[in-house]
């Protein structure tokens, strides 16, 4: 029966075999390894045929799932047996158990390196393949030139060549930078010529590889290309045993094709001629035909063509061609052809123009939504996104919404979280995505994640006529017997806020509503207890006149908590009682959640994350280039600091806005603030330190000062203005004085300018404003380039300087009038007296013509202008990190949400902002540690230390820490730090800094300049 | 490139599992016991491919073929065309038969070391080396050829040892 004749090997494979179950299984092969490892005890006794036939064991075991350690000396030794099997044996065994980093390898490199320099071709086939197959870095620093002799050499067999060719690839991938392709180019155009298929194959391949990594060098073998692929595809000369199927050798073709798209272009009319009439053939000669083989091997040249056709953009003709194509494909029966169609097609949607193409397909799509292959529903799935748009958005999320009821558990949570994002980026009204949303949480609770109720909360808050209409909505799920506690959670937020507006409406008087959301209690989980609480507090004020019944009902339900063992829930009812006690003042603590800052979505931003180092041609990507609803006004380029962690100070800090996201916290957080200014009655005006971070939401959430004099009146309990913390503090900021629109993204400038010293910090089509800087220790002189572009003067020019606390700036004289196309030249010198992250503004005003414009612009004068990169010993950094043992002067955080980037790239990016790596200081190979000095007038020169401690395994966070001889210089360096890990660049809209500037600012006590910024940049 | 090649029966037995890029043994056995899960919950008459990259990680594709008893299981990445790489296991299916005469799973589990040889001559490092499944013979034949004539040698005198031995 068996061709081998190892009888042996046949009795044990049946034997193991005939085994009843995994014990059994394994004692028999724990006999055999014990046998094995016997027999081989005394090598000597052992013919060659035996040794032969215990290896082969072993690599069975080893398939099996057994570790065969003690065979691998064994493997490596029968390599330099003289005879033909036990050399076979020894290297495919070698090849099979052995990694590239195996000691024993080392000790095969010479009969390895005899056996490929040798006469006998079946040794070096063995040599080679198994060489291939661990592609080492040893076996490459000595074999490499051996085999590009090999695969050049003419007096070699095709077979040995073709091995010769891969082995070459292999060693050449695993080790760039050791093996020399120099020179190739010729060597691999002359290759190209080989009459032989095999050898023809691998040469493509390794032209692939080649190719990819430096197309310049290979300009030569383009042309080749092109025509090896009219030979197969047009004139079908290929010798009979490499046509499959009557397709002349589909894997050459591809493989070829795909050489062509590592050329940006192709130049050549001729040769571009030539490539296009046999693209069109590809693309219009094949047909779906019964032989599922030919099938198969005909459709694989073509959708290579197809991927060729996109990546040369060819006219548009061609293209709907291909988009015709596919859409023939994905209604066909063939199931992989269907599969191949949906996955182009999301491919294509990169291309331009074709969008509205595939929309005409769009029935087809939301049909293979249904298929019975998951695989094919995943792809319509990722395909639809791709494709969703504000014209469909509400036709495809409706379907995702239907096909959600019937999705395998496994796809849910991809769809829901798609189907949330379309329907924010592309509403068409905002009562269609609080419909979406609450359906999506009714259908599929358990994959909602926070993220995105959290959104649809703010959305809530932040449109007053939805508030309304939201708090009936989810009044009418609660209604229903059986609830997620999601839906509790999102339900028992709104009609905190919002059900005294049903008030009048059946059903709906704050009893009824209150015990609608207090029978889901029993149910629910501890975290959703406290929004409840809330909620009932909430309810509780709203009643006008006070319900004796329903206040002591509740006051019950918080005096049973306040001895909760949960410290979150129980720290509610300790306050949400003594609040209710103390009467109507304080109620007003209560009152509605003021608005949330617009921000760019955490859900989209995740999306973006996480699409952003698998495929480049991610449809997520694709989304986030293109435009959004104007439903739903997304602004916002700070970063959040990973959503999750709300009460982070890093967040609340004046020039930031607050997480939001996280609402159900917010109201703690807001409400431990007021409590913490009830008893601190002597409470500062906020201020750019410390402090002041700790009183930052309400400060930006409102105009700064309102909120500060509401916090007054809440202390001093005076009246009941309440209109102070609520929603209409916020006053629309969009008017704007300005119609110029600026020219490119001021917020990018500005952040270029950090940077580097010189630049354009605005322009717009008037004026330019550029930046000079020197820097010198804690001083810096800017000087500010005023041009005037146009062919009339610009006049009431006036730039004034917010400065804040912790610089000292002044700016000379800037004139009245800048001339027509001049520039005029205003210094402004720059002292640094404190560590702070605040910004200076420059507040820039003028008029052309009839037109006034006033912009406000960060400077660049930040904190990392005031450091100097020094390189540091070991000797010195240790003793240093020693002696700063702990907070305040050294801090540690773990910083989630980082954006993802290699060690490198990090590396640079600290180094750009002038703190200095100093490499080889720690070794852990994933730590970065950097050094420099800190210029201040207030303490002069202080050396600051990091450590920067990433996690190979999850880019997305690192641990930071920070040490310097001042306290407030470790903080703020660690937090600007932190900003510039976790900042995305976006493209924001112009509008979003800018305008807030407009806000009127005259109930802004002038002393304050902190506020000042806060509401300028928030 | 190829990442891996597996053969496997419609049970979770593997009969066959080559990978290209080093892995510890553990991990071996838990990617193929989470591609058995997948494939066997799969209907017939469904598309060759499922997503790999939730079991092999980012850039990974999978395509299979079901035949009889036994599944035939490839993974590579995107550089490699995914109906290309299924015309590859026809190419290894149709060279099997052709050497078994009529293959069945008891002559992939009899004939492993052959099995190993013949997927040697087609897929070499994790690149296509061979796709005529008449040269892949070829070779293969001259391989037994050269074991045979070593074997002759030897064989006839130790056999009964190499019996009493197993």
């Amino acid at each position: 029966m068996t061709m081998h004749g190892m009888r042996g090997l046949s009795v044990f494979i049946s034997d193991v075999r005939n085994c009843q179950n995994k014990d059994q299984e394994r004692l028999r092969i724990d006999k055999e390894l014990g046998n094995v490892r016997n027999r081989f005890k005394n090598e000597k006794g052992l013919t060659p045929y035996e040794k032969k036939k215990y290896v082969w064991k072993m690599l069975y075991i080893y398939m099996l799932g057994y570790d065969v350690d003690f065979g691998h000396m064994k493997a490596v030794s029968l390599i330099s047996a003289p005879k033909y099997p036990e050399k076979q044996v020894g290297y495919i065994v070698t090849s099979c158990l052995l990694n590239e980093n195996h000691d024993f390898l080392r000790l095969a490199i010479n009969t390895v390196r005899n056996d490929i320099i040798g006469r006998n071709e079946t040794f070096q086939c063995l040599a080679l393949t198994m060489v291939g197959n661990i592609g080492g870095r040893e076996f490459a620093e000595s074999l490499a030139p051996d085999v590009q002799k090999l695969l050049l050499s003419s007096s070699c067999r095709p077979l040995v060549r073709k091995k010769a060719a891969l082995c070459l690839l292999r060693l050449y991938r695993k080790n760039p930078d050791i093996v020399n392709v120099d020179g190739w180019a010729d060597r691999m155009a002359q290759l190209l010529d080989e009459r032989d298929l095999g050898v023809l194959t691998s040469s493509m391949s390794l032209l692939v590889a080649l190719v990819s990594n430096n197309h310049e060098a290979y300009w030569s073998c383009l042309p080749k290309c092109v025509k090896i692929l009219e030979r197969l595809a047009r004139n079908q000369d290929v010798p009979q045993e490499y046509t499959y199927y009557g397709i002349p050798s589909p894997w050459l073709q591809v493989k070829t094709m795909r050489v062509l798209q590592y050329f940006p272009t192709i130049e050549d009319p001729y040769t571009r001629r030539t490539l296009f009439e046999v693209l069109q053939r590809i693309l219009m000669g094949t047909d779906v035909v019964k032989n599922v083989n030919k099938n198969n091997a005909s459709h694989a040249v073509l959708f290579e063509a197809l991927a060729l056709v996109m990546h040369l953009d060819a006219e548009k003709e061609m293209m709907s061609q291909c988009v015709a194509l596919l859409g023939k494909f994905i209604a066909v029966r063939e199931p992989n052809i269907r599969y191949l169609g949906l996955e182009n097609m999301t491919r294509m949607l990169m291309v331009t123009d074709v969008q509205e193409i595939i929309k005409r397909h769009q029935a087809q799509i939301i049909t293979s939504l249904k298929d019975p292959d998951v695989s094919i529903r995943r792809r319509a799935l990722d395909l639809l996104y791709g494709m969703c748009d504000v014209t469909n958005a509400k036709d495809i999320v409706e379907e995702l919404l239907q096909y959600l009821s019937s999705a395998d558990f496994t796809m849910r949570e991809e769809l829901s979280l798609k189907a949330a994002i379309l329907a924010e980026k592309f509403a068409p009204d905002l009562s269609w995505y609080v419909d979406v949303i609450l359906q999506l949480i009714d259908k599929a609770g358990d994959f909602i994640s926070d993220d995105i109720w959290f959104r649809v909360v703010q959305f809530v808050t932040n449109n007053d006529d939805l508030q309304t209409y939201a708090a009936a909505k989810v009044k009418e799920y609660l209604d229903k017997p059986a609830v997620h506690e999601t839906m509790v959670k999102v339900s028992a937020y709104i009609l905190g806020e919002y059900s005294h507006l049903l008030a009048r409406r059946p059903g709906c008087s704050p009893k009824e509503i209150f015990s609608l959301l207090h029978e889901k209690l029993p149910t629910v989980s501890t975290t959703t207890i406290p929004i409840l609480l809330s909620a009932y507090a909430k309810i509780l004020m709203h009643i006008h006149p006070p319900d004796q019944e329903l206040q002591s009902q509740i006051w019950a339900i918080f005096n049973k908590y306040e001895s909760c063992i949960d410290a979150e829930i129980q720290q509610r009812a300790v306050e949400y009682l003594a609040l209710c006690q103390r009467g109507a003042p304080l109620m007003d603590i209560l009152a509605e959640m003021p608005k949330f800052p617009e921000r760019k979505s955490s859900l989209i931003k995740r999306a973006e994350y996480s699409e952003a180092d698998t495929a480049e041609q991610s449809a997520i990507k694709l989304r986030s280039q293109q435009q959004t609803s104007n439903a739903l006004v997304v602004t916002d380029q700070h970063p959040a600091n990973g959503a999750t962690s709300p009460i982070s100070v890093g967040e609340l800090s004046l020039v930031k806005v607050p997480s939001m996201i996280t609402s159900e916290n917010d109201t703690s957080t807001d409400l431990s603030q007021q409590n913490g200014a009830l008893s601190n009655v002597d409470t500062q005006p906020p201020s750019a330190d410390l402090l002041s971070d700790i009183l930052g939401p309400l400060a930006i959430e409102g105009p700064p000062g309102a909120t500060v004099q509401s916090e007054h009146n809440a202390i001093s309990g005076l009246e009941g203005g309440s209109d102070a913390v609520d929603g209409s503090a916020i006053v629309p900021v969009e008017e704007q004085t300005n119609t110029v629109q600026p020219i490119g993204n001021v917020a990018e400038r500005f952040h270029a300018l950090c940077l580097k010293d010189s630049g354009v910090l605005y322009e717009d089509p008037y004026i330019q404003i550029g930046i000079k800087a020197e820097w010198r220790g804690h001083h810096g002189r800017l000087v500010l380039f005023l041009g005037n572009k146009n062919t009339a003067p610009v006049v009431s020019v006036q730039a004034i300087i917010l400065t804040p606390a912790h610089l000292k700036m002044e700016l000379s004289l800037v004139p009245d009038t800048i001339p027509p196309r001049a520039q005029v030249q205003c210094p402004l010198e720059v002292v640094n007296l404190r560590p702070s992250r605040d910004v200076a503004v420059l507040d820039f005003s003028y008029k052309f013509g009839t037109n006034m414009v006033n912009v406000k612009l960060r400077l660049p004068a930040v904190l990392n202008k005031f450091l100097q990169p020094i390189q540091v010993t070991a000797e010195e950094f240790f003793s240093q990190w020693r002696s700063l043992s702990g907070p305040p002067l050294k801090l540690q955080e773990v910083v989630r949400g980082v954006k993802p980037m290699p060690l490198p790239e990090m590396a640079n990016l600290l180094n750009s902002f002038r703190i200095m790596i100093c490499p080889g200081l720690d070794p852990n190979p994933n730590n970065l540690v950097a050094s420099t000095t800190f210029y201040s007038e207030s303490m002069r020169a202080i050396l600051c230390l990091v450590r920067i401690e990433t996690d190979p395994a999850d880019r997305t966070q690192l641990r930071m820490t920070l040490a310097s001889g001042d306290p407030t210089l470790t903080f703020e360096l660690k937090e600007f730090i932190k900003e510039q890990l976790i900042s995305i660049p976006t493209a924001p809209r112009e509008a979003a800094p800018a305008p807030a500037a407009a806000q009127p600012t005259p109930q802004i006590p002038p002393n304050d300049p902190a506020a000042i910024l806060a509401g300028l940049l928030s | 490139m190829i990442k891996a090649v597996m053969v496997m029966n419609t049970q979770g037995k593997t009969r066959l599992a080559k990978f290209y890029e080093y892995l510890p043994v553990e991990k071996q056995q838990e990617l193929i016991r989470g591609i058995f899960a997948v494939l066997c919950s799969r209907a017939e008459n469904v598309s060759n491919f499922i997503d790999a990259e939730s079991i092999f990680g980012p850039d990974s594709r999978l395509v299979y073929k079901h035949f009889a008893t036994l599944y035939f299981v490839f993974v590579f990445d995107s550089s490699e065309n995914e109906l290309a790489v299924l015309d590859l296991i026809q190419v290894f299916v149709e060279t099997l038969d052709k050497c078994f005469q009529n293959v069945c799973e008891l002559d992939i589990v009899f004939n492993y070391s052959k099995v190993h040889t013949i997927l040697d001559e087609m897929i070499f490092g994790g690149q296509v080396v061979e796709t005529s499944s008449s040269e892949i013979m070829k070779a293969v034949e001259e391989i037994s050829k050269l074991e045979a004539a070593s074997n002759a040698i030897t064989l006839i005198p130790k056999s009964a040892s190499g019996w009493r031995s197993r």
